[in-house]
């Protein structure tokens, strides 16, 4: 929410992807209806926790609003807030101080430069909420190789935040083996202690459930596509063009704006908008679909394949930006300044690039337009996890620690129109922020300070808050709703599936293949070859596998 | 001629040794200072050794402890090139190791079999082989046209333009490439506006092993010339009266006097540059790996990053390390005796 979520390149790895675009807390309120699910999971850390132990895990959900919002969340969207309340009309949602004034390090990304310890924001909520942090800031695009490092020493912090995209290889085994079991803490009833906690929406807590154990206190986010694909409204609407609404239109328009002897060209990569444009499964664990009661993988679909033609196409007739194809600089900022007339992006940048362009330009408008199926009409969009960035406590933290982690988590999940989520999210009145005439400012040193590290020790059930750009607040949460029209719950949806570590490379290779096959660097039978060398190399073992966990669950998407 | 080259390496032995005292910081100065010691202590007890050389040996401590704790103490971790290694069951590296299950040769197995593993020997080699000859030779002639300079003033401006890229990170060098040369760069620009098609050398997975190299020449030529340079500082002054005397003109006085005077540095430079065949660049060319992908790209040392670290397969990661360190050994001794046969000192002597 807050704007310093980095602006980021075209699309440099999943990983770095997904880390630099910014984890907004746009976000799932509500939370996804649980799951008819049975039995128990695999060993120790592999498969998934389901059925009745799964139930027993899980926090028990009281709802808590403050505020009613401007617009309430549907279709597994955020919900929407387009006022900011005056500092005398906020509520208090904590009460008494939970936090006993114990001192503990966390371990968290930062995108952006670490304030310096003791600064006045992190004194004021650590005042707040009782308790003495010591942050260990990482930088986020490289958090994943440091996390690896931090993991397998002794030394883990007692508390680390650990995004999803991180879970590769053997960290997910890790996480069993190494952070605590919250379940004593949280689970069923005893979550009531902390209200703020109680109101996570459900969806997230079962996310939060690793090895057969509740570990992690997550951040919930909306179900709805967290990549959008945006264009220049106040441009399109100078030229007399309107968005596109078919992939035939979508080339069309491209072939009439590219100009690259202006060095303008029409577009960023669009891989990404495509896998929604042509309906692909998502990414492991949620790739299979039922066809037919057989279990088939995104890997082996024609929308995949299709997907990636359509993106080569873009490529091979020269729409794409030339840095969007060496993966560097920012394609968003060369959007906003007019040199690249669409692309794709994490729906945060919404927000990030008009607090910045109106500055200059008042009538700066870059908006996302809606997916369309390849042909024009409905797109089939599945649905993202309802979290997926947690908080784990180390396994050697003692209770009183562990007490006090969760008073401070319980603190930041407090909800929009509180005290304390005011605190977290702009610092002290005066200090790092003002308020005049309904609109709250953050200044230079509220831009320097209040990070949005706090966020990721625990959140609300998601929302859209900013009060300086009511327009934008609307047009995201709007633009959440009806794509979230169209979306469907993928196999395996809202569940914590951690694959057995002998399949953990089975997919290494396909994400830089995916761009050698836009780029036309490969060709689409080299990805057809390598999709007949995953089933062989242990893809059907692996659909055995799901077939199993299939079994156990049952089909939940149906 | 025999007589010359014989007396530029006097010149440069006696004119440049180590200083004494200071850290041996590569392998040839400390390989030179153990055949020093040999030959001048040969017959001196070993205890009256110890006590002479006390200052000296007490200021190469912290190198050698650097040594231990960052390069021998590690070596330790080989073991899990044969373990199925989950860093993360235990509590320390070494309580992880002791319970990860062994596998033996396994990981070496599957290297074999493992086509991108042989991708990425091949980048390397292909890679190698370009900067060895593109790359290698550029420092020499840098260092003989700088050495040209007669006034002090412009061979200072010279060397300070020549050193100063070495300082930029490769994050600068390859965006300033990328301005420069990429597709909406300076000379795709320049080209469009006079009606050709665009260009883009950042992209071209074709091209790639030769845009490294040029990357590297642009950034660390400059700096490879000191060596050379004083090695040139040490040909004494005497050697070029007397070949003017005798009538050599500018180019007979560079093919006898100077290239003869760098020629034992340039073996020496030669065999260590082969002992690191197979390192040939890492964050450079993981920076470009996506640009141009891994088939022209990804070299040992970025796969094992990826296989190894980011992906989480430490044993496979370590077993490539093992291999790659054993072949470059072997590279090592093969340069050195080839450097012997010609009747260069090379790193080391027998």
């Amino acid at each position: 929410m807050t704007s310093n979520s980095p602006s980021t390149g075209s699309g440099p790895d999943r990983r770095t992807f997904l880390a630099s675009s910014g984890l907004a807390a746009l976000a799932v309120a509500g939370g996804a209806p649980l799951l008819t699910a049975c039995g128990g999971g695999g060993s120790k850390n592999e498969g998934a926790t389901t059925g009745k132990k799964l139930k027993d895990l899980l926090p028990a959900y009281v709802a808590s609003d403050l505020v009613a919002p401007d617009i309430p969340a549907r279709n597994g969207s955020a919900a929407g807030f387009t006022k900011a309340l005056p500092a005398a009309e906020l509520k208090t949602s904590v009460p008494k101080k939970l936090g006993r004034g114990g001192e503990f390090t966390v371990m968290a990304p930062i995108w952006g430069n670490v304030p310096k310890q003791g600064n006045p924001y992190w004194k004021a909520m650590d005042e707040a909420a009782g308790v003495r942090v010591t942050w260990q800031n990482q930088q986020g695009d490289t958090y994943g190789q440091k996390l690896g490092a931090v993991l397998a020493s002794s030394g883990v912090p007692d508390a680390v935040v650990v995004p999803g995209w991180e879970l590769t290889g053997k960290i997910p085994s890790a996480i069993a083996n190494k952070f605590a079991d919250l379940g004593p803490y949280l689970s069923g009833d005893r979550v009531e202690q902390y209200p703020n906690l109680a109101a996570i929406p459900t969806g997230a807590w079962r996310r939060s459930v690793f090895g057969g154990k509740l570990r992690g206190l997550p951040m919930p986010a909306a179900t709805t596509p967290n990549i959008a694909p945006f264009y220049r409204t106040d441009l399109f609407e100078e030229e007399g063009l309107e968005a596109p609404t078919s992939a035939q239109e979508f080339y069309d328009l491209c072939k009439q704006l590219n100009a690259p002897g202006s060095k303008v060209w029409a577009c960023g990569d669009m891989t990404w908008a495509a896998w929604n444009i042509f309906g692909v499964l998502p990414e492991k664990p949620y790739y299979w679909q039922l066809v037919d009661g057989k279990l088939v993988n995104r890997y082996e679909t024609d929308a995949y394949l299709e997907a990636l033609e359509w993106s080569r196409k873009l490529y091979s007739a020269g729409f794409v930006h030339p840095d969007a194809k060496a993966e560097t600089g920012s394609i968003g900022d060369l959007c906003a300044a007019g040199k690249v007339w669409m692309y794709c992006q994490d729906l945060s940048d919404w927000y990030g690039k008009a607090a910045v362009q109106r500055v200059e330009d008042k009538k700066f408008r870059m908006e996302a337009f809606d997916y369309f199926a390849p042909d024009g009409g409905d797109p089939t969009l599945y649905a993202r996890p309802p979290a997926d960035i947690w908080t784990f406590i180390s396994e050697k933290a003692d209770e009183r620690t562990v007490r006090d982690i969760l008073a401070l988590a319980d603190f930041t999940a407090a909800p929009y129109g509180s005290k304390e989520q005011r605190l977290r999210m702009y610092g002290v009145e005066g200090v790092h922020h003002t308020y005049e005439d309904g609109v709250l400012t953050k200044n230079g040193k509220g831009n320097d300070e209040v990070f949005s590290t706090y966020e990721y020790l625990a959140s609300p059930a998601p929302f859209v808050a900013y009060a300086d750009l009511p327009d934008v607040t609307r047009g995201m949460v709007r633009w959440q709703q009806r794509q979230g029209e169209h979306t469907r719950k993928p196999l395996f949806h809202g569940m914590m599936i951690i694959e057995p570590t002998r399949y953990t490379e089975l997919n290494a290779e396909f994400e830089d293949l995916e761009k050698d096959v836009v780029r036309g660097r490969k060709k689409v039978s080299d990805m057809q070859r390598a999709a007949s060398d995953w089933k062989s190399g242990g893809g059907d073992k692996l659909r055995d596998w799901y077939r199993e966990l299939l079994d156990e669950t049952g089909d939940s998407a149906a | 001629m025999a007589h010359t080259t014989a007396g530029a390496r006097g010149a440069t032995d006696e004119k440049a040794p180590d200083p004494p005292g200071r850290p041996p910081r590569s392998r040839a100065s400390r390989a030179a200072r153990a055949c020093g010691a040999r030959e001048a202590g040969g017959r001196v007890p070993l205890r009256h050794r110890l006590r002479r050389d006390r200052v000296l040996l007490l200021m190469v401590l912290p190198a050698l402890l650097l040594l231990l704790v960052f390069t021998y103490v590690p070596l330790i971790g080989n073991v899990v090139a044969f373990q199925d290694y989950d860093p993360y069951i235990a509590d320390n590296a070494f309580q992880a190791m002791s319970q990860s299950p062994w596998i033996g040769f396994e990981h070496f197995r599957h290297m074999a079999e493992d086509r991108l593993f042989w991708q990425a020997v091949r980048n390397t080699f292909a890679i190698f082989a370009i900067q060895l000859t593109l790359f290698f030779p550029v420092p020499v002639l840098l260092a003989l046209f700088v050495n040209s300079f007669v006034r002090p003033r412009v061979r200072a401006v010279a060397q300070a333009i020549l050193y100063l890229p070495h300082f930029f990170s490769w994050v600068l060098v390859i965006t300033v490439f990328q301005q420069m040369f990429g597709g909406a760069g300076l000379v795709a620009q320049v080209l469009r506006d006079h009606g050709h098609d665009g260009f883009d050398l950042m992209t071209d997975p074709g091209l790639f092993k030769f845009l490294v190299t040029f990357e590297m020449v642009w950034k660390d030529a400059g700096w490879g010339v000191i060596v050379f340079l004083a090695a040139l500082a040490a040909v004494s002054p005497e050697l070029y009266e007397a070949a003017a005397m005798d009538g050599a003109n500018r180019w007979r006085r560079m093919w006898h006097i100077q290239l003869p005077a760098l020629r034992p540095v340039v073996a020496l430079l030669l065999v260590l540059q082969v002992g690191n065949a197979l390192t040939v660049g890492f964050e450079q060319i993981l920076l470009q790996r996506a640009a141009v992908g891994p088939s022209a790209s990804e070299v040992l040392d970025t796969y094992v990053w990826n296989t190894g670290l980011d992906n989480g397969n430490f044993g496979y990661g370590a077993a490539i390390g093992i291999v790659k360190g054993v072949f470059g050994l072997l590279m090592v001794l093969a340069a050195n005796k080839a450097a012997h046969l010609m009747g260069e000192q090379g790193v080391y002597k027998r």
